[in-house]
């Protein structure tokens, strides 16, 4: 159906034809009567399509209002200019604010396109980065900023954000997330966690020495103690209390050679190293540790392969050592642990399964804080110091290794570790090759 | 990124070949920063360890070099690149080489950083050692900075900066010979000291030359060889002939 104005338009145009024909008829030449309205037709309708293209294109003033198809059309061209002016200025109000806010943010904040060129930062990126506003805009980011774990991140961005020293602040720790969104954009975030990282050290530090001085005092008194309960001339009455006293100065040595052993592997940031160690021969020497206790469940270790690993021998002989010990504690003597070492797909798994008392489900994700206890009394009372797991999980993640925990309350946990391929060696090949 | 002097080309592929080389430049130029960063943490730290890794992964360094050569050779020949487009690969080609040797001074730094870890350390820990290694660093970001926004002006900055990094190696060195002299248990920790001081300030010249062949890169003027304030006068003439060209 045709607008209004169209109609009316026609009408406007046939009368005005037929008047020409009429008076064409009336006063002779009706031909050129009706050429000579056709060609005036066509030269008003040029005209105004004149005018409108000039509305559209350079905005210019509309013609004054003549009446009709073409004074409706004009006033549309009005209506929508005057709208699109006022979305204009909302929006660049809008952008206005959008800058504005970011600009106070304390966090950098910078706008990538998928080539990793800089579309936009605010202030707080220029000042933690030290990119320059004005040149850098267009810039890849990562001819900009070189670290190369920031680059590595830059290609595989994965969930984690990446900590990078400040390229403009002396001694400044960066940490930088990169988000993606909308269509191909990214958006870097970045976070000045200086001081995190400064109060995080100074805690690792007062630890690490907390724990070696009290070593020196407590190597004194285990001497002393030991020296009394081997003095046959010492009263009766003072056995059994000795006797408690070394056991509980052994566990305190225990548990601050185990604090300070996790201090280390959490200070150290590079990877472990990539010594050759047998697992197999590894786990038959911890099998015989185990076996040869009284009250300590049946112990199988079953091997589906023979690969070797690559990695720290101390830390990897800790990893398993300390998984085997929790779950032969944990498990009554009627029940049974079993150890395997598989290759599994991209990677090898080390896994011990006991029939023990298991742990409960929401307390899965916390058996690797440090002194954190399933069940304080008991674990206490079998030795553990309460770090073995926060080691074995700080040591997997110097091999680049994971650890998952699936267990049931009564019936048992299942432990185990996923070492990649890069950290695996055919046993008895090369000691150094793959990856 | 559009670097000024890679010219649109008919080809979109050999543009890509060029930007590539640019960032494989600057991706090896981070890698040696890094490893640089590394090599003082170990000394400032005294921990050997960690010199020692990086002593180990130099090949990480020299394997890129390799690579990005290859490349450059692959667009020479396949491509038979001219004006700002030969620029840019003959500048990346001598760059990478100036990188490679900033890693290999790391290295040793590395080395000496290990050893220096177990001897006994003076009570200012290595202060002024320390200071240079703060100027030799910010001369290298600068210099890739300068290299990767084709900044002239920063290059001549970094320039500048050199002689700084001279005086105060120079100073080290005499620093290093009275506590020789005074007393000769320390001439070992003292010519590990040196040795150290040396490699920074053979790094503060590398990175020299990486600004004049980031300079070439830019305005197609070789400065080597000349002296700065030349450097200066003919690189804004060459700006003026730039701008007048437009």
């Amino acid at each position: 159906m045709l607008p209004n104005r169209w109609v009316s338009h026609f009408v406007y145009a046939g009368a005005w034809l037929a008047l020409a024909l009429l008076a064409g008829i009336w006063l002779g030449n009706p031909a050129w009567w009706l050429v000579g309205a056709l060609a005036l037709y066509l030269a008003v309708t040029l005209r105004n399509l004149y005018y409108l293209d000039r509305a559209l294109e350079k905005g210019a003033p509309v013609p004054p209002a003549t009446r009709g198809l073409w004074a409706e059309l004009f006033s549309i061209v009005v209506r929508l200019r005057s709208k699109s002016r006022k979305r204009r200025k909302r929006y660049r109000r809008l952008v206005r604010e959008v800058r504005q806010s970011t600009r106070a943010l304390h966090d950098g904040g910078i706008i990538l396109n998928p080539r990793n060129e800089i579309l936009w930062c605010n202030r707080a990126a220029v000042r933690l980065l030290g990119l320059n506003l004005a040149t850098d805009v267009g810039h890849r980011i990562d001819n900009l900023i070189r670290n190369p774990d920031f680059v590595s991140h830059l290609e595989n961005p994965g969930g984690d954000s990446v900590s990078i020293p400040s390229p403009a602040m002396e001694g400044g720790q960066l940490s930088v997330q990169i988000i993606p969104y909308g269509k191909n954009q990214r958006l870097a975030i970045i976070r000045d966690i200086t001081r995190e990282v400064r109060l995080e050290r100074t805690r690792r530090d007062f630890v690490a020495n907390a724990s070696h001085e009290l070593r020196s005092p407590l190597t004194v008194i285990g001497g002393y103690l030991d020296a009394l309960a081997h003095d046959s001339g010492l009263n009766r009455d003072w056995r059994t209390p000795i006797a408690e006293m070394e056991r509980q100065v052994s566990r305190m040595t225990r548990i601050l050679r185990d604090l300070i052993e996790l201090t280390r592997l959490e200070s150290s940031q590079e990877e472990a190293p990539r010594d050759f160690i047998d697992v197999v021969g590894m786990l038959k020497f911890i099998e015989r540790e185990f076996v040869s206790g009284l009250r300590t469940p049946r112990i199988s270790v079953h091997f589906g392969t023979d690969l070797a690993l690559l990695g720290s021998e101390a830390e990897v002989h800790s990893i398993f050592h300390n998984l085997v010990s929790n779950a032969v504690r944990f498990t009554s003597p009627e029940g049974s642990v079993h150890v395997r070492w598989e290759s599994g797909e991209n990677g090898a798994v080390f896994s011990v399964k006991d029939t023990g008392i298991g742990i409960p489900e929401e307390l899965i994700p916390r058996v690797t804080e440090r002194f954190f206890r399933v069940d304080p009394g008991r674990s206490r009372e079998l030795g553990g110091t309460g770090l073995g797991l926060a080691i074995v999980k700080h040591a997997l993640q110097r091999h680049g290794a994971t650890l998952s925990i699936e267990s049931e309350v009564g019936e048992g946990s299942l432990i185990a570790c996923r070492f990649p391929d890069n950290r695996l060696v055919a046993r008895g090949g090369p000691a150094r090759a793959v990856g | 990124m559009e670097v000024e002097s890679i010219s649109q080309h008919t080809s979109r592929r050999f543009n890509k070949d060029l930007e590539g080389i640019h960032n494989l430049v600057l991706n090896m130029g981070g890698l040696v920063e890094d490893q640089f960063d590394r090599a003082i943490r170990a000394i400032a730290e005294a921990d050997s360890e960690l010199g020692l890794s990086v002593a180990e992964s130099d090949h990480q360094v020299n394997e890129m070099e390799v690579r990005i050569d290859d490349e450059c050779r692959r667009i020479l020949a396949t491509r038979a690149p001219t004006a700002g487009d030969l620029r840019l690969i003959v500048a990346a080609m001598k760059t990478i080489t100036e990188l490679e040797r900033i890693g290999d001074e790391a290295e040793k730094i590395g080395e000496l950083a290990s050893r220096l870890a177990t001897v006994k350390r003076p009570s200012t820990n290595f202060r002024e050692l320390r200071n240079l290694a703060r100027h030799v660093k910010g001369m290298i970001r600068d210099s890739l900075d300068a290299y990767a926004r084709l900044d002239v002006q920063q290059g001549l900055e970094v320039m500048k900066a050199d002689k700084v990094v001279d005086e105060e190696y120079e100073a080290i060195y005499r620093q290093s010979l009275t506590f020789m002299l005074e007393d000769p248990r320390t001439i070992t920790r003292e010519m590990d000291l040196s040795w150290a001081a040396r490699a920074l300030e053979r790094i503060g010249d590398h990175t020299k030359n990486i600004c004049e062949h980031a300079i070439y890169m830019a305005h197609g003027t070789d400065i080597r060889h000349s002296s700065l304030t030349n450097v200066e006068s003919e690189v804004s003439q060459a700006g003026i002939v730039k701008e007048a060209a437009r």
